[in-house]
């Protein structure tokens, strides 16, 4: 599999890039909804996640 | 690939979150309840318990329009069925996360090398952190959110890029700036707050941060496991060949 990416370049090596980005950037999104955003109503909703997880609460 | 690490990540996230949340309704949600009874002793209205410290206020100064009561779930199972959300939304976001720098390394994607990407995870996101800033219940007396959160990324980043630099990189040089990006945070030091006595019995407090990093490492050793499964069940195990009839999965 990674040897075919490598052997395909540079197609499959921009669309690996794009595809590591679109995953990075949409995590961290989703990270930051769930356990930093400050928005009163998601602290309360994810508040025993972030306290489990130990995120920064409050 | 793109479809193919969204969907091996979401199938990580959810089967992570699945074993996470039963974890965390049989070993914290119980302590956090407890812990409340201490935080909200004196407040007037419980719906306002997130308040109910002086230094809570100040944290949220820019954004506490006064008394009103603020939305927060039902107690019971409204409550747990929002912590199950965070919890999947968390999943399948770190699961993105361990997904994007997995395949950014170029390292075949396989349940033993997605494992040992999460126990990287489990060390970044959990044990750095917790060493800093342990686990804390409601009502524990802490420094200013903000301040807390940026040390949070901060270290978690770093000890990250740490361990990829040991791990993945190797070297001399790689192996110094590694361990220098991992101890640089800890030795910088989390911001603390005052330390009060409180009223509740230490026993929990302690219960609950060992409990917390035993449930973060379930999660994350899950979440690596699952996502390489998922990512080699996506195209068809067998599909050595890759691509052949894994794009449309």
């Amino acid at each position: 599999m990674v040897a075919i990416t490598r052997s395909l370049s540079p197609a499959l090596v921009g669309e690996r890039l794009s595809a590591v980005l679109l995953a990075a950037t949409l995590g961290i999104g989703l990270l930051f909804v769930s356990g930093f955003a400050p928005v009163v109503a998601l602290h309360n909703a994810a508040h025993d996640w972030r306290h489990a997880h130990n995120f920064p609460c409050h | 690939m793109t479809k193919r690490l969204l969907a091996a990540a979401l199938v990580a996230g959810f089967l992570a979150a699945c074993v996470a949340s039963a974890l965390q309704f049989a070993l914290t949600s119980p302590l956090i309840l407890a812990a409340e009874k201490y935080e909200t002793a004196e407040t007037v209205a419980p719906a306002r318990h997130a308040f109910a410290n002086p230094l809570i206020v100040l944290a949220h100064a820019g954004h506490d329009h006064g008394g009103e009561p603020q939305w927060q779930p039902a107690p019971g199972l409204p409550r747990l069925a929002f912590t199950a959300l965070a919890t999947l939304v968390s999943g399948v976001g770190y699961a993105l996360l361990l997904g994007a720098v997995l395949v950014a390394s170029g390292r075949e994607v396989t349940p033993g090398e997605a494992l040992k990407f999460g126990i990287g995870g489990f060390l970044a996101a959990s044990l750095a952190p917790a060493i800093g800033l342990p686990p804390e219940l409601p009502g524990v007396a802490a420094a200013a959110l903000e301040s807390r959160q940026l040390w949070w990324v901060a270290t978690a980043v770093a000890t990250a890029a740490g361990l990829y630099l040991i791990a993945i990189r190797r070297g001399p040089v790689a192996i110094g700036l590694g361990l220098a990006l991992i101890v640089a945070p800890q030795a910088w030091g989390a911001p603390h707050g005052p330390e009060e006595i409180s009223a509740m019995p230490p026993v929990y407090a302690a219960q609950f941060a060992a409990r917390s990093l035993a449930i973060g490492f379930a999660f994350w050793a899950v979440l690596g496991l699952a996502f390489g499964w998922a990512w080699g069940a996506v195209t068809g195990r067998q599909g050595a060949a890759g691509h052949t009839h894994g794009v449309t999965a």
